[in-house]
């Protein structure tokens, strides 16, 4: 039986890495040919399983569309010890890769609507490869906003990349930081301020609007109930959910939402899903 | 019975329950050492280890890539095992066999020959009454001074003809019974319940996880790498127990600090199932949790409406 990406990791290489914050990287796997046919089916929002050799797995949703180069994207903030492990590998390192698992943002769905992303934090990785998707098929749908809050202007991720594509049309951006030192380097401006009360300040046609979540688990409660009260249907509010995902594929029972696993319902959920979970938000 | 056995041993190395020097009983291979103790209740470890080891390499990582062994197991027969422990097995291979096998755990299943054989309930036992018939390859009912024995799979068949001569045909034919769980599943709302026992169970509680690691239908595994001195890996599937605080650890954050968070995890897979299984109770009524819990947590007590749980 071939199960290679299945419960056998494909080799990746390590073809290069960015410091895009004092404790997260930008890293780019080049994958080799069958690992890059099965992640052209991936969808924003979905997972893989990286391996660093010597110390184990992490789930990791890609911070990009795969390339047509063979080649995947990960953003990963140092913060455990496989991600330790990672931060020391060099560009030519092997890697492994499983997946793509778990149930992505539903993009046909969403075509024809105005598309809201909240990101909090290390969250805009994810769905930066959503918003990717978004802009590579403008015509499918209608605007796209981004509003994202990180603890301050040091660990905005993204923030000069963003900034071009929303000079460029087509992203309306809100950047807002939790506090900002008194002698900010660099020309940058952002509003100070938590995700949630960006969103209280913000007029939108919510009637027609999907809306995609990921940041910190604290701030999904508030998000929830600020958008419901904004009138956005709460099977069109999609949360990116984090639990402890290790096989990937619904055995090894440690990432249930109540009787859902976060690998293979979600990661995804609709807020309606999660509302009936007691213990999801 | 010897006799029978005798005629088992080109089908596999038998093992069984016995009992070593210390009364404690287990499936292994009888010897004079160790006697088979078919008059047994239970094993105190269920007959998951045979399929689903405590902790064995599944993948090795060498020059640049991870691979996974090849397992090549001589085959083992199974005797006398109670229905309850067939009910366990027949869940585990649900879990592991239905949806994109498991490697590892197809390998260590293709092998088994299952022998099964009625019981008699003791006060711990909670199946709802005696099986007769179970998911297994040959069982062996206890009627008197007699022994009914049926064959159910094509191995079962094998394994009566070779014994042919020891058995008389019988007057009536006992069928086995489909995979099943023998404990009806829960309402999971009973989960958050307003009852005073989840209190009392939480504070209770010393998270040694031996309902878990006892129990025929527990599976949750971790995986864990090490690395080796040239250069390589191993990674490892191990046991896990949702009663361990690091069960719902990721880096930076606890999603069960609480032992109440934690029995509520466990009772929610145990007696109501996760996805794919929503709605499946894999709790076969062996008894072994009740049996070996020092602390005498019966999370059964709380699917019982006369003890106000199922609220």
């Amino acid at each position: 039986m071939n199960d290679a990406g299945l419960h056998t990791p494909w080799s990746a290489r390590l073809l290069e890495r960015r410091a895009l914050s004092g404790d997260t990287d930008l890293f780019t796997l080049d994958l080799e040919k069958a690992a890059h046919e099965q992640l052209s089916g991936f969808v924003p929002g979905q997972f893989v399983q990286l391996s660093v050799p010597g110390a184990g797995e992490v789930p990791i949703s890609p911070a990009d569309l795969p390339g047509e180069d063979g080649t995947l994207t990960l953003c990963v903030r140092r913060v455990g010890h496989v991600t330790e492990q990672l931060h020391r590998c060099q560009p030519g390192d092997t890697l492994g890769i499983r997946g793509p698992f778990g149930i992505g943002f539903p993009v046909g769905e969403m075509a024809g609507r105005h598309v809201l992303l909240l990101a909090g934090g290390l969250g805009i990785a994810p769905l930066r490869s959503l918003l990717c998707y978004l802009l590579a098929y403008p015509e499918r749908f209608g605007e796209v906003t981004l509003m994202y809050g990180a603890r301050e202007p040091a660990v905005m991720l993204f923030r000069e990349e963003l900034a071009q594509l929303a000079a460029r049309g087509g992203l309306r951006l809100f950047l807002t930081v939790d506090f900002a030192p008194e002698h900010p380097s660099g020309s940058f401006s952002c509003k100070i301020g938590l995700l949630p009360d960006l969103l209280k300040g913000y007029r939108f046609d919510a009637a027609d609007t999907y809306v995609a979540v990921c940041g910190p688990p604290p701030v999904y409660r508030c998000l929830a109930s600020e958008l419901t009260e904004a009138g956005v249907p709460e099977e069109r509010v999609l949360f990116s959910m984090e639990r402890r995902m290790r096989c990937g594929i619904g055995r090894c029972c440690h990432c249930a939402l109540g009787q859902k696993l976060c690998c293979t319902d979600g990661p995804v959920f609709r807020l309606s899903e999660l509302r009936r979970i007691p213990e999801a938000l | 019975m010897e006799l029978f056995l005798a005629r088992l041993t080109p089908f596999g190395e038998l093992h069984g329950p016995t009992l070593n020097e210390a009364g404690v009983c287990s499936f292994a291979p009888p010897g004079p050492e160790r006697p088979l103790n078919l008059d047994y209740r239970r094993t105190q470890i269920p007959p998951k280890k045979y399929l689903f080891p405590f902790r064995e390499e599944i993948l090795r990582y060498r020059a640049g890539a991870y691979r996974a062994g090849t397992l090549e197991l001589p085959p083992l027969v199974i005797f006398g095992l109670h229905p309850c422990d067939l009910h366990g097995i027949a869940y585990l291979d649900r879990v592991f066999l239905s949806d994109r096998p498991d490697p590892a755990y197809a390998a260590r299943r293709s092998r088994l020959t299952l022998i099964g054989i009625s019981c008699t309930p003791d006060d711990s036992c909670f199946c709802r009454e005696p099986q007769h018939a179970a998911p297994c390859d040959l069982f062996l009912d206890s009627r008197g001074e007699e022994l009914l024995v049926t064959a159910a799979t094509p191995k079962g068949e094998a394994l009566a003809a070779a014994a042919a001569e020891l058995l008389v045909p019988a007057g009536e034919e006992s069928v086995p019974a489909e995979p099943g769980c023998l404990c009806p599943p829960q309402d999971p709302e009973i989960r958050f319940a307003e009852h005073p026992l989840w209190q009392r169970f939480a504070d209770a509680c010393v998270s040694c996880g031996a309902c878990s690691a006892c129990c025929p239908t527990c599976y949750c595994f971790d995986l864990r790498e090490y690395p080796d001195l040239l250069g390589g890996a191993g990674r490892l599937r191990e046991w896990d127990n949702c009663l361990f605080a690091t069960h719902g650890e990721v880096a930076g954050k606890n999603f069960r600090p609480d032992r109440l968070d934690r029995l509520r995890y466990r009772f929610l897979h145990k007696y109501c199932g996760f996805s794919p299984f929503e709605g499946i109770s894999s709790c076969v009524g062996c008894g072994r949790c009740k049996e070996v819990c020092p602390v005498d947590i019966d999370l059964r007590e709380l699917c019982d409406p006369r003890a106000g749980g199922a609220a």
